[in-house]
């Protein structure tokens, strides 16, 4: 909503400095009243004008966009603030034994996320990809979380397994990754729960 | 049915012009499929239940349109609402429709869509937004989507 704003005031400041340019060509309409060999000279003088105008408009749209991204980042620090942010991340390695179909995070015993992976997100997931699939807010102190992964297990079978951990939130963001990989040695897949902090 | 239309409190066609609300949601098959993934083609979002006659009618022609312009760039994706899938499933086969069918047991997406009449037709463009709402169907109203689909792909 307020990136909404910002972005009409500033297309709102392009409509203005547009009429403005508008508003000063008039002055050089009296030329075209000007003897012919003048009007040469006059004739080329649009492309230019075109020219400059197709700049400014390039440089407010590079504006806009530069603000948007701008904007992104101070949205996303004003609602989930560093004191406060937990953030969960999936990733995979390998994937032999192991198709993803879902993961389910529980917060608490709160369900706060719930993702259906199509076979392309999966797929970008087996390349290497790294998944947000929870941001949030956490207060300080103990707190667990339970990530429950859905998918196809050794020969096709459905599989359905949990993993817990416990969280100490202290001051300044938390990051958990939540990683899949293969036990080569138990040809079953493994899920492991990271913290970075 | 009735809760579904105490969820909806707006006219679907208020979601003209707006782009289509992301959904990812399981098929009959058991694949998943997302519908920003569709992001460049047309798209045809159609909810229907076993217990809606004109579904029935609908279906079927559905499948024609999808079978015609599917290579010109037309996706389907119909969603069923019913809460037992195993009915569903065999509603699908006797009318045997060859599109795949997502799985809306929680009326999510339904809500997200503002459904309140079945059947529910949304057309959305290739850049994701939604251009059509058709509420209930009627006998031609397959003519109206076709105008409007072909109106879309030409884009």
């Amino acid at each position: 909503m307020f990136r909404k704003l910002i972005l009409l005031i500033a297309l709102a400041g392009a409509t203005l400095s547009l009429s403005a340019q508008e508003a000063s060509t008039p002055a050089a309409e009296p030329t075209a009243a000007a003897p012919a060999s003048d009007a040469a000279s006059t004739q080329t003088a649009p492309p230019e004008d075109f020219k400059s105008m197709d700049q400014e408009v390039q440089s407010l749209k590079k504006d806009v966009l530069d603000l948007n991204r701008e904007l992104f980042v101070l949205e996303e620090d004003l609602l989930f603030p560093a004191n406060t942010q937990i953030a969960v991340f999936v990733s995979m390695d390998v994937g032999e034994f192991f198709a993803l179909d879902s993961v389910t995070i529980k917060l608490d015993n709160k369900e706060v996320a719930n993702y259906l992976y199509t076979e392309r997100e999966a797929q970008a997931l087996l390349k290497g990809g790294v998944h947000r699939v929870f941001i949030g807010n956490l207060k300080t102190g103990d707190h667990e979380l339970l990530a429950l992964f859905t998918g196809q297990g050794p020969h096709a079978r459905d599989y359905r397994r949990g993993a817990t951990i416990k969280i100490e939130k202290g001051v300044g963001a938390k990051y958990i990754e939540l990683k899949i990989s293969d036990r080569a040695s138990k040809a079953q897949p493994e899920f492991v729960v990271k913290q970075w902090e | 049915m009735s809760c579904l239309a105490a969820a909806v409190s707006a006219s679907p066609d208020a979601l003209i012009g707006q782009p289509a609300p992301d959904f990812a949601l399981r098929t009959f098959s058991g694949q998943n499929l997302r519908l920003s993934e569709s992001l460049g083609d047309v798209v045809i979002i159609n909810f229907w239940a076993t217990w809606c006659g004109p579904c029935r009618q609908e279906m079927p022609l559905l499948d024609d349109i999808q079978a015609k312009y599917r290579r010109a760039g037309l996706v389907l994706l119909s969603i069923n609402l019913d809460e037992d899938q195993a009915r569903a499933e065999e509603f699908a086969r006797t009318l045997k429709i060859s599109y795949p069918v997502l799985v809306d047991a929680k009326k999510e997406v339904a809500k997200a869509f503002q459904v309140g009449n079945m059947p529910a037709t949304v057309l959305v463009d290739r850049s994701g937004v939604i251009r059509y709402v058709s509420d209930g169907y009627k006998s031609g109203y397959e003519k109206r989507y076709t105008d409007k689909l072909r109106e879309l792909l030409n884009e």
